[in-house]
């Protein structure tokens, strides 16, 4: 495990580049990890999943959420609708949505089931649960029509996606033991609270699809949205909102992308979990017009060669001074920054 | 019997007495309850119930009993029972004639002598103590440790502090050897651990005299009085209650319990059980002076010192009072006084200080604070004094080493080590200074607040100097205190201070930080900076009544929106008839009972400024000012100025006050319950009839308001409430009319919600934007607590184009909460359309701080506005830390660019 934490670790540079340029990142082979190389060839697929509700208005927020996720990933993100599986309470009809199936335990295992069929090797899954959850330590439940569904049974559903990336957001309450069930090697797991305590319904649903609308949640501007970015995004909303209430805070979101079902709260470069969930994006990549000059290309090379620099000093700050370090990032940013500028001003 | 004959006689007699000593000793169990049927009772039994009914409080009943006593073998405990009935019940001369009997031999009878010399201490006659003490320690090898103890506190009381420090130390010398076993002596012991500052032994002797015998009275008061020396009040008044629990007339319990609550209940009962307590009686001076109610405080100052002419407490607080008055002649005759028992007694003067110190008299505090050091460095309260006046006079450094030499020798003083905890956090804390001012407050608030308060503080200093024509000493210190805990330490020393939310102490002002306020606290800084010029302006002396109503006053005059509108109020005041002469006016604020009663302490005085103002003119409310800056009774100063007497004065303004009400001319029903708010009237008032209205839409509550209004068509609230269940029931039209007439009885109307908000939301439901936003700018008008209202109209000023409008909402907002990030999100857009490259910064300097959602963007739109207000090194080092993030943000490389381009083509 550690061994290949510190793979993760040194390859970061490579992966995280900006959209443009990861396209064309070729990271040794003996560096890379082997999930998240997303491509344009890359497909993805979300699912999302939505339980029974305990009042018409908690179902009538429940649904506008599924419907407005939907629409975001299928207008913003570049997910086909296809690709897009909604399973839902009973199954009922939604204006606008294809609904897949009723979020019955039989219908989310038949519909993993088919997806798995339909799916590549390097597909990306994101699966967003909305709705109640419950559960004493080891009997967490997603509350669903009929049988509820235990976190037991989704990571056995879950068994047969080996070749493809997962992400999983869980943001029901009480979602902590069940989001345990699911921690694996490659899968980047997030839960909208971190004990079975928290079981009042939590808002990160709706922050999160706030982040996600116009991409707000893309902190670093490089157009996409990661899924790390999606965390920190919603959760610092979610703690300003309890803030502004004066209320104590009951849900705590935590992130899981090393397998080890220890969840951090705040993921990031110094923490033990948050660089896979860094490289894991929303969007579908999609292929963006190139300028064909030879300077063009020669500028595109430098900056990608800047850009990677610029990444492994970042990653090193505690190496330097501080005026050594800022001293050499702004002499890098200047000639990215210039670079860009020529590049653009190019035909 | 015979046993007892092999035991020395003396050692029998000491361990008897020692038993009966304090009348607490025996266990209950063992007391009969009532006499032998049918026999007489034994002296053994006679001497156990008359101990019972002491310890229990049936005073007379326990001196009925002992007088019965007639056995040479236990006269002595007899004896000291009785007396100390006596004492507990006042009666100190036939208390004396009981002990008499131990002049004759002193030595033969030490613990009745030792009760003597208590006894005469108690009424005055401290030199006759100590030589009878003296002749009690010379005549055995081993006096009582109580003899021992009592002759070191008269020592001390008589200045000789050295001479009873060895006496507290033979009686710790006796406790080490392990000959102390009785309850009442281990707490003459912790007396002695107490005199010679050894808290923490005190403490646990105590504890220890405690676990001998729970039902020791004079050890549990003992304590709690070492607790609330400590300003530990939890735990005296554990001590006290337990105390009062076993004898519920205790007065020592009672008086130590008045010190903490109910004052005048508590020794009301101290004197009900003793009516010639010298405690009870100071302790009851002191609080009617404190609250101003002098001839009774006198009476009872008097009344002490007719028992006991050498009670320090009882002279002290008169000096202080004379010293309060200017009158030193009369201050020196008191200090004579102590002099002749105490000489320059260092408790005196720290009573003093103390005094002066709760009554705002700082510098004079200062002063006799440090005659007490000077007296006795080892006097730990008077350092504590004199740190936490220091301070209040701005004087920081020097009040903090006096709080840390009193800290570091007596750690348990609970009110010291707060106040050190403070200067830990104001370490935190950020230290900005203006022209005139010299501010502390944290750095979130220097990031967020400063910017707004600084011109605040400078503009009310050029107005109020101009005004007043007085310039206070600077810097004037502002410390702004995140955690109320804090501020209320810091005023007061304590962590609770009630609802106030700022203190004036002339040179320095407290404030809690507007992030945990829901009031305007522009208002607040202004109603507190004027008390910097009346405070100032009269060395301190001006009554709180007409210092707060001036600074009331003046937030009036600061802002049209500021000051308060209580119309309704007063109307309700004046038919209950609970307006107070002008003279008393100090006493609505000390004898205030709730929040409501505080409040209109400050309205009162607020409409006294405003009739003197509008009636005499401001000049003569200055003349009143310039007055109190002399001691001069307070009529005097009135016919110097108005040329009328008080009542004359008082006449005119209840004059005044009908035609007020008569203007405002609104019926009030005597149902309806008055408004809420803060004690200290900054803030939302709430009316929670209109909130109930608000929250029910109740058919039978509209019958009820429409008889009302058919009966009073000037009933304002049933207008109001009226409007309120229409607009629920969707009944718009007839909402709007019965609103608009509840505005128009009461246009200045601040409560919530007032009529115009109830408009302003029954044109939102109609879908009428222009008529809501029209009706919270009328609202604004008087109302300013509300943050909502003023951003909705900025934002809509700024959509038009209207930026002068959008100016003065965004300032309206800022004055309300400047913690929201969309108040600074508009102030930077208004900004940056007028061209204001300098505010723009500022705004998102602000956001920087306050918007943790998205640094990129903070940062790179800060970096843009350096650079356009020509701070290029700001804007490259502010952009370089969005790059870091995003470091393809091609908006932010751009700036980058620009921010180094000059610097490239040097």
């Amino acid at each position: 495990m550690n061994k290949t934490l510190r793979k993760w670790r040194s390859c970061l540079w490579i992966l995280a580049l900006s959209p443009v340029l990861q396209l064309q990142a070729q990271p040794a082979d003996d560096e890379s990890t082997p999930w998240f190389q997303q491509t344009t060839d890359t497909g993805k697929y979300a699912v999302i999943l939505t339980g029974a509700a305990a009042s018409d208005e908690i179902a009538e927020r429940f649904a506008r959420w599924t419907r407005e996720l939907h629409n975001i990933l299928r207008d913003d993100y570049g997910y086909a609708t296809d690709n897009i599986r909604v399973l839902i309470d009973d199954g009922q009809r939604m204006e606008g949505v294809t609904v897949t199936a009723s979020s019955t335990l039989t219908d989310i295992a038949d519909s993993l089931s088919v997806l798995r069929g339909e799916i590549g090797a390097g597909d990306q899954v994101t699966l967003f649960m909305i709705g109640h959850g419950s559960g004493t330590f080891g009997e967490a439940k997603f509350n669903n029509v009929g049988p509820d569904m235990t976190g037991a049974d989704l990571a056995a559903m879950l068994e047969g996606f080996t070749e493809q990336d997962m992400v999983i957001v869980n943001t029901t309450s009480a979602s902590f033991e069940f989001s345990r069930e699911l921690s694996a090697l490659g899968r980047v797991v997030v839960s909208a609270t971190r004990s079975p305590s928290e079981r009042y319904d939590p808002v990160f649903a709706g922050f999160m699809i706030a982040g996600l609308q116009d991409h707000t949640a893309d902190l670093d501007r490089n157009g996409r949205v990661s899924v790390l970015e999606l965390f920190n995004y919603t959760t610092g909303r979610v703690a300003a909102w309890y803030d502004d209430l004066g209320r104590l805070a009951t849900e705590n979101a935590v992130l899981d992308d090393t397998g080890d079902g220890l969840f951090s709260r705040e993921p990031g470069a110094t923490q033990a979990d948050g660089l896979l969930a860094e490289i894991a994006y929303i969007d579908v990549i999609v292929p963006e017009a190139e300028k064909s000059s030879p300077q063009a290309q020669a500028l595109r090379a430098e900056m990608q060669a800047l850009e990677r620099d610029i990444f492994i000093l970042r990653n090193q700050k505690q190496n330097y001074l501080e005026d050594d370090y800022w001293s050499r990032l702004e002499a890098l940013l200047i000639d990215l920054a210039t670079r860009t500028r020529t590049y653009n001003a190019l035909p | 019997m015979h046993y007892l004959n092999l035991i020395s006689l003396n050692w029998l007699r000491t361990a008897a007495l020692l038993v009966c000593l304090t009348a607490t000793v025996a266990p209950a169990h063992i007391f009969a309850q009532e006499p032998t049927a049918g026999l007489n009772p034994s002296t053994q039994e006679l001497l156990d119930r008359g101990n019972e009914l002491l310890l229990r409080g049936s005073y007379l009943a326990a001196i009925e009993v002992l007088s019965r006593v007639d056995d040479e073998f236990f006269q002595d405990q007899a004896d000291l029972g009785l007396s100390q009935a006596h004492i507990e019940t006042g009666q100190y001369a036939q208390a004396e004639a009981v002990l008499q009997r131990a002049l004759e031999e002193p030595a033969d009878h030490p613990e009745l002598a030792t009760r003597l010399a208590e006894l005469y201490v108690m009424t005055g006659r401290s030199a006759q103590a100590e030589a009878l003490l003296a002749e009690v320690i010379a005549g055995q090898l081993n006096p009582p440790v109580r003899t021992l103890v009592q002759y070191g506190l008269v020592r001390t009381l008589h200045g000789d502090r050295d001479a009873a420090d060895e006496y507290f130390n033979a009686a710790l010398a006796r406790y080490d050897s392990g000959m102390v076993f009785e309850s009442a002596d281990v707490a003459m012991v912790a007396v002695a651990a107490r005199q010679l500052d050894e808290f923490h032994d005190a403490n646990a002797l105590f504890s220890e005299a405690i676990r001998l015998d729970d039902s020791n009275l004079e050890a549990l008061v003992l304590w709690g009085d070492l607790f609330q020396e400590k300003f530990n009040d939890q735990d005296a008044q554990t001590n006290y209650n337990e105390a009062l629990e076993v004898n519920r007339r205790y007065a020592p319990a009672l008086v130590g319990l008045a010190r903490i609550e109910s004052p005048e209940r508590n020794l009301s009962r101290a004197l009900d059980a003793n009516s010639r307590s010298v405690a009870a009686l100071a302790t009851f001076g002191e609080l009617m002076i404190r609250n101003g109610r002098e001839e009774e405080g006198l009476g009872f100052l008097r009344q002490a010192l007719d028992i006991n002419p050498e009670s320090i407490p009882a002279l002290a607080t008169l000096a202080a009072r004379a010293a309060m008055n200017d009158d030193m002649d009369e201050f020196e005759r008191l200090r004579e006084r102590v002099n002749a028992f105490s000489p320059e007694s260092a408790s005196f003067y720290a009573s003093v200080a103390e005094f002066l110190g709760n009554n705002y008299r700082f510098t004079e505090a200062v002063e006799y604070a440090r005659r007490a050091i000077d007296r006795d460095p080892r006097n730990w309260h008077a350092h504590t004094v004199l740190g936490g006046n220091l301070v209040r006079l701005g004087e920081e450094s020097e009040g903090k080493r006096h709080l840390e030499q009193a800290f570091d020798n007596d750690p348990f003083n609970v009110l010291t080590s707060n106040m050190l905890q403070v200067f830990d956090v104001l370490e935190e804390y950020a230290t900005l200074e203006s022209e005139h001012f010299r501010v502390n407050m944290s750095q979130r608030d220097a990031q967020i607040l400063w910017p707004y308060m600084e011109p605040l503080l400078e503009d009310g200093w050029d107005r109020l100097v101009a005004k007043y024509g007085f310039e206070p000493e600077v810097p004037v210190v502002i410390q702004v205190f995140e955690r109320t805990e804090d501020f209320a330490v810091r005023s007061v020393g304590l962590p609770d201070i009630g609802p106030l939310v700022g203190i004036c102490f002339g040179k320095v002002v407290t404030l809690i930080s507007p992030d945990t306020l829901s009031a305007n606290w522009q208002e607040i800084v202004w109603h507190e900076l004027v008390h910097v010029f009346t405070l100032q302006m009269t060395h301190n002396r001006m009554p709180r009544w007409l210092s707060e109503g001036i600074s009331t006053w003046e937030e009036r005059q600061g802002r049209p929106e500021w000051g308060r509108r209580q119309g309704l109020d007063l109307i309700r005041a004046v038919q209950q008839d609970r307006l107070l002469p002008v003279g008393n006016l100090n006493d609505a604020f000390t004898g205030a009972n709730s929040n409501a009663d505080l409040s209109f302490a400050y309205f009162q005085s607020f409409l006294v400024v405003e009739y003197i103002a509008e009636q005499y003119g401001f000049e003569d409310l200055l003349a009143l000012i310039h007055e109190f800056a002399e001691i001069k009774d307070e009529s005097e100063m009135f016919a110097n100025v108005f040329g009328v007497d008080m009542e004359t004065f008082d006449a005119g303004f209840r004059a005044w006050i009908d035609q007020r009400v008569a203007d405002i001319n609104v019926y009030v029903h005597a149902e309806d319950s008055p408004d809420e708010g803060e004690g200290h009237g900054h803030g939302v008032r709430e009316n929670s009839s209109a909130i109930l209205a608000e929250l029910y839409n109740n058919e039978s509550l509209k019958q009820y308001m429409q008889g009302r209004v058919q009966r009073e068509p000037r009933d304002f609230q049933a207008h109001l409430q009226l409007g309120i269940v229409l607009f629920r029931e969707e009944a718009y039209s007839e909402a709007i009319t019965h609103l608009r007439t509840a505005h128009e009885l009461l246009p200045d109307y601040t409560g919530y919600p007032s009529p115009s908000l109830v408009l302003a939301q029954v044109y939102e439901a109609m879908g009428n934007e222009e008529a809501q936003r029209e009706q919270l700018a009328i609202m604004l008008e008087h109302q300013q607590h509300d943050f909502a209202a003023p951003l909705q109209l900025a934002e809509h000023a700024l959509q038009v184009g209207d930026l002068d409008q959008a100016a003065y909402y965004v300032e309206r907002a800022m004055a309300v909460n400047p913690y929201r990030p969309e108040v600074h999100r508009l102030g930077a857009e208004l900004a940056s359309r007028q061209g204001d490259t300098g505010r723009t910064v500022q705004e998102y300097e602000v956001l920087l701080t306050l918007d943790q959602n998205d640094p990129v963007a903070a940062r790179t739109d800060l970096a843009q506005a350096y650079l356009d207000n020509s701070q290029p090194d700001d804007a490259r080092m502010t952009v370089l830390r969005a790059l870091e993030t995003a470091p393809t943000y091609e908006r932010a490389q751009q700036i980058l660019l620009q921010a180094v381009e000059p610097a490239e083509g040097d």
